[in-house]
This record gives C-alpha cells, sequence and structure tokens, in this order.
C-alpha cells in the first residue's frame, strides 16, 4: 500500500520546549485519519511540518514521496485548511476562487463554483460577513478545488455548532469518497471523527502514542468486567484500569489474544473508550513498531 | 500574486492617491502664489545673476532688496515643511508594517504559503509592487514638496538646511522606500500589526537622528578664510550649508566665536588682519549629498528586505 506520509524521528522545538519529538509514523494512502490528542499535543505543529509551514528541527518528514519545505510542486497536490478555516475577511468567496485559481496551477474552478453553489454560500458578500460554518465551508472549497492527493485539516470543525459538524464532515466525506483522498483531520475531540475515520494517530505531549488502523485498533483491544482483584493477570497489556468497591474494569490491548478466564466478561472497545484510556496514562502507548525509512542525519 | 497584491492593497493605495491629492490641493495654489511674488518681487532674477562674492560698493549684489520685498509676503514659514518630514513615516506605518504582520495576525499567511506557489515569489512580488507603488507616491510628493519649498529655502536658510533637506529631491524618496521595508521587516519580527508599527515608529527616528548627525561629515567639509575688514565677502545667499564659524586675530586667537564679521574699512573696531574661517559644505554639493543620503537609506532598506524575506521563508509558520 502506498503511503500518503511518513515521518522518521520527526521534532520541532520552540526555544527549548520540544512542540513535537521523535515522531515516527506512516500514514497509508487513501485513509481517513484522526489525528487525536489534548492541546498542546502537537497537532498542529505536525500538520505544519507536513504541509511544510515549519522545517524540522530533528528527523525527517515525506510527503507523498517528496520533502514538503519550500517545495512548490508539492503544494499543488496538498490541500491544507489551517486552525479556524482563516481567510481574507474581506474578500469575496469570487475573489478568493480567482485567488487560488490563479496561485495553483492544479485548480478546478467549476468544482469550487458548483460546491460553494451546492451549499449556497453567497459568491458576492465578503466572507467576513458569512457564517462560521459557512466560512469553514469556504476553506475547505478551496482546498479541495486543488484536487489534493492529501487533505489535511486543522481542527475543522472546531468553531461550529453540532449542526454544521454533521454537515461539514457529511460534505467532506462525500468530496473525497470519489477521489480516493487521503484525509487528516486534527481534534481534541474524538466524538466528532469517530464516524468517519478509519485511522488513528494519537498524539500526547509531544509524542505519538497510538497508531493505527481504526479496525486493527478495535480488534487488538477488549473491555474486561470482572470482581475487584488487586494484581489481574491477563494476557496483553492493561491500558488502564478502574476499580469500584465489587468490581475491576480494565481496557487491555490483547493483540487478538483470546481471553479464556471464565472470572472476566470480555467487551469489544469503542474508539472514544480507547482514546480515552490512552489519555489517561501517557505512558501507555500502542504502536507498530519502526517503521519505514532509515533516519538519515 | 501580483492580482493578489492589487486586491489586498488597492484600498490602500487609493486612500494614499487621496492623500497626495489633498496635499496637492494645499501646496500647488500657495505655491504658485509663492512663485508669483519670488518672481513679482526680482529675486529669482537677481539670485540668477548674482555672483560668488558680494561687495558693499556695488549697489545691492546680496538681493538685499527684493528679498525684503519676497520676505513681505513670505516670511519663511516653515511649519508645513515639518508636516512634510513625517510623510515617509505615514507610508511606512499604512503600507510596510501591515504588509506580513497583519497575515500573521489574522492567520491568513497559512491560506497563503500553502497555495502551490513559494514563500519567496509571495515575498518578492508583494514586497516588489507594494515597495514600487509606495515609491511613485514618494517621488510624486516628493516633487511637489521640491517644488513648493524651493523659493522659500533659496531665500532663506538655503536648501542645505535641515528640514529643507529633508523634504526635497530624493531624499524623502530614500526615506520612504527605507520606512516600508522597515516595516515589512519589523512585521516579521513581530508579527502583529500595532508592535510592528511602534517598532517602525521608533525605527524611523532612530535612523533619520543618526543620519541628520552624520550629515555633515559625508563629505569633509571646505574651509574658506576671508578678511573682517574688506569690501567684498563670500554671497550668504548661496545656499553654502556652513557648519562652523568664526573670527580670528592676528595671532590665531578667536575673538568672535560662533559668528562671522563683515566691516567697511576703514574699520577702527578690528585690527585689518583679522579674518572670518568658514567651514561650509559648498551649495554646488546639494544633489551629490542627496544621493548620499537616498543611497544611504535605500542600502538599508535593500537589508531589512533581505532579511524580511529570510524571516519569511524560515522563520514564520
Amino acid at each position: 500500500m502506498s503511503t500518503a506520509f511518513e515521518t522518521n524521528g520527526l521534532g520541532k522545538r520552540y526555544g527549548r520546549t520540544w512542540a513535537l519529538r521523535d515522531c515516527s509514523l506512516r500514514v497509508p494512502a487513501g485513509r481517513i485519519a484522526a489525528l487525536v490528542g489534548p492541546n498542546g499535543a502537537g497537532k498542529s505543529t505536525l500538520l505544519h511540518l507536513v504541509v511544510g509551514l515549519l522545517r524540522p528541527d530533528a528527523g525527517t518528514v515525506q510527503v507523498l514521496g517528496e520533502t514538503p519545505a519550500a517545495n512548490r510542486a508539492l503544494l499543488d497536490r496538498v490541500g491544507f485548511v489551517a486552525q479556524d478555516a482563516p481567510l481574507y475577511r474581506d474578500f469575496t468567496a469570487t475573489d478568493l476562487l480567482t485567488m487560488c485559481g490563479k496561485l495553483n496551477r492544479r485548480w478546478d474552478a467549476a468544482l469550487a463554483r458548483e460546491r460553494l453553489g451546492h451549499l449556497r454560500i453567497p459568491f458576492d458578500r465578503p466572507v467576513g460577513k458569512l457564517s462560521g460554518g459557512q466560512r469553514a465551508q469556504v476553506a475547505l472549497t478551496l482546498a479541495l478545488a486543488k484536487r489534493p492527493e492529501l487533505l489535511l485539516l486543522d481542527e475543522p470543525v472546531a468553531g461550529l455548532d453540532p449542526l454544521a459538524r454533521r454537515e461539514f464532515l457529511q460534505t467532506l466525506m462525500g468530496s473525497v469518497a470519489e477521489e480516493g483522498t487521503t484525509v487528516v483531520l486534527s481534534s481534541h475531540l474524538l466524538g466528532d471523527l469517530e464516524r468517519v475515520c478509519d485511522y488513528l494517530i494519537l498524539l500526547q505531549a509531544a509524542h505519538v502514542q497510538v497508531l493505527g488502523s481504526v479496525d486493527d485498533l478495535l480488534a487488538g483491544h477488549r473491555v474486561l468486567i470482572g470482581p475487584r482483584r488487586a494484581e489481574a493477570k491477563v494476557p496483553g497489556s492493561v491500558v488502564h484500569a478502574s476499580h469500584t468497591d465489587k468490581q475491576s474494569t480494565l481496557l487491555v490491548r490483547t493483540n487478538g489474544q483470546p481471553i479464556h478466564d471464565p472470572a472476566w466478561t470480555v467487551h469489544s472497545v469503542t474508539l472514544e473508550d480507547l482514546v480515552l484510556a490512552y489519555l489517561a496514562d501517557a505512558s501507555a502507548g500502542a504502536l507498530p513498531g519502526p517503521v519505514g525509512i532509515e533516519v538519515t542525519r | 500574486m501580483t492580482w493578489l497584491t492589487w486586491r489586498q492593497h488597492r484600498k490602500q493605495f487609493l486612500f494614499a492617491i487621496i492623500g497626495l491629492a489633498v496635499l496637492a490641493a494645499v501646496l500647488v495654489p500657495t505655491g504658485r502664489s509663492q512663485y508669483r511674488a519670488f518672481d513679482g518681487s526680482g529675486l529669482a532674477a537677481c539670485l540668477r545673476t548674482m555672483g560668488e562674492t558680494i561687495d558693499y560698493r556695488l549697489a545691492d549684489t546680496d538681493c538685499h532688496e527684493p528679498l525684503e520685498r519676497f520676505s513681505a509676503e513670505y516670511s519663511g514659514d516653515f511649519a508645513p515643511a515639518v508636516l512634510l518630514i513625517f510623510l515617509p513615516l505615514l507610508v511606512g506605518l499604512f503600507f510596510g508594517a501591515p504588509m506580513v504582520a497583519r497575515e500573521v495576525e489574522r492567520g491568513t499567511h497559512r491560506l497563503v504559503w500553502t497555495q502551490g506557489t513559494t514563500r519567496l515569489r509571495w515575498a518578492v512580488t508583494k514586497f516588489g509592487l507594494v515597495g514600487a507603488g509606495a515609491l511613485l507616491l514618494a517621488a510624486a510628493y516628493a516633487a511637489l514638496a521640491s517644488w513648493w519649498l524651493y523659493p522659500i529655502a533659496v531665500a532663506h536658510a538655503g536648501r542645505f538646511d535641515y528640514l529643507a533637506f529633508d523634504v526635497q529631491g530624493i531624499a524623502p524618496v530614500g526615506y520612504t522606500v527605507f520606512t516600508v521595508a522597515l516595516g515589512t521587516f519589523a512585521g516579521t519580527v513581530w508579527q502583529k500589526v500595532l508592535p510592528a508599527m511602534a517598532l517602525t515608529l521608533v525605527g524611523f527616528v532612530g535612523a533619520r537622528v543618526a543620519v541628520e548627525l552624520a550629515r555633515p561629515n559625508f563629505l569633509p567639509p571646505v574651509e574658506r578664510r576671508f578678511p573682517v575688514v574688506a569690501y567684498t565677502f563670500p554671497n550668504p545667499m548661496l545656499s553654502d550649508w556652513i557648519l562652523d564659524r568664526n573670527v580670528y586675530d592676528a595671532s590665531g586667537q578667536v575673538i568672535v566665536p560662533g559668528g562671522d564679521v563683515f566691516c567697511d574699512p576703514p574699520c577702527p573696531e578690528y585690527d585689518p588682519a583679522a579674518y572670518n574661517v568658514h567651514l561650509y559644505q559648498p551649495a554646488g554639493r546639494f544633489w551629490l549629498f542627496q544621493f548620499i543620503e537616498a543611497g544611504l537609506f535605500v542600502a538599508l532598506a535593500a537589508s531589512l528586505l533581505a532579511l524580511a524575506v529570510y524571516r519569511v521563508r524560515r522563520r514564520i509558520a
């Protein structure tokens, strides 16, 4: 399977603080990846490194087989919507379409106009006067009309109400489904992304904590409920344990091993449970092992 | 990129044109009446024919009478020139400081820098076009101010004097290009519009004061000696920039510091061997000094723009 982007030992530092450190991951092409983590975990930094806004202080990043920094050819193939969907607020949608049409060699003007028309977004009003949801849609349209192979969205639904969130994600999925575009959506809340994503990148405290396809992750973890025990012997590793007076609830990384102990009732996990369990314990991790290319220094 | 730059800055440019029109509406009528008095008083004709020296035995070699007539109408009021000094600053504040700072402040740099263009091209086109616009604007107001100020300047302290030098010729163009570059650079360092404007203001004042202090020494000043007791003296209407003047006695002691003395013979108050010494920049160096001044500021502007481009490419995200 081809790779949309791949990082190796990637790090970015602001002064003495590492915003992202020793980040090695690979996102296969065609995935809809959720980039999840608490505020300040390094999500935006990772996206900015991938799109070439930032240059790495350590390690490497390869996007669609190329190095992103100052790479105009690559920028034609990558769509990016930054946090808060920044737009020139005194520009009309028509102005923005003209701008992007002139700046990009790959630009589907018909698609952009059709999409905005379909969403009933006025073409001749300054976008600063549109609603937050409409502005997010305009920003997404600008990114989609590049017909990108990789689409990166930084907290695209953060400022939207629940209805607008759902609508945004629905229209996004409708747009990328046919093209097979790889999408990375960041959010500090998984709830928004759970329905649409099939790949998970969990960042915490500047490190990658969990990485993998959602199906594999769900298959590799189980929730066990049973009588309270101090030291539970279970196959695999316990990610998170919570106890009441009588019973213990464990989220366990089983890696597919069956649980034979009849004392436990075994349940499958939801993606949200899994994410919350890992977020609660920064030392736990689920990584698929070293990836891809050698780190060259 | 050209279209985007025009679309982003057309409003600023329109306001600038309106400002220029307002300035012209003030300066053109007052300038015209000034020139009428300048010609009508005979001062213009007299200045054209006067010599290097004046001779008190001859009639009016220092254009005294036409100057009186001209001054009766125009008393050498430089007040508007003080405002002209600040035009380059205004352009720098409103064209330069927001150039990068506003983009970063509003996050739109992340929109435009992730389109299919490089930041180098973005910076070069934007800085280049806005800079060129500012340059044209500066050329227009410098030409207007030079024309307007000329009669008052030559009638009074001279074109070389502080204030007069700074609003004429090509120096204001140099200041403007510099201030726009400074504003742009400030915006890449402190990426908010208001602080970038504050940095621009401080930098403009600092650089202008520093160069103002250095200007008398752009070239070594010329010295001239002439006797106190004589009929002929250097013509004070030549617009020479006299940096230092003293009167010495025969033994080389200063007898009048910071002044000069002319005395028709016979002159009992002064020793016939007493002499004046002027250290000065000759009026003929006016344009040379203009080129040095403008060149200095253009060179500073070029370095600041190069730094700004570097910061845009490497230091901002």
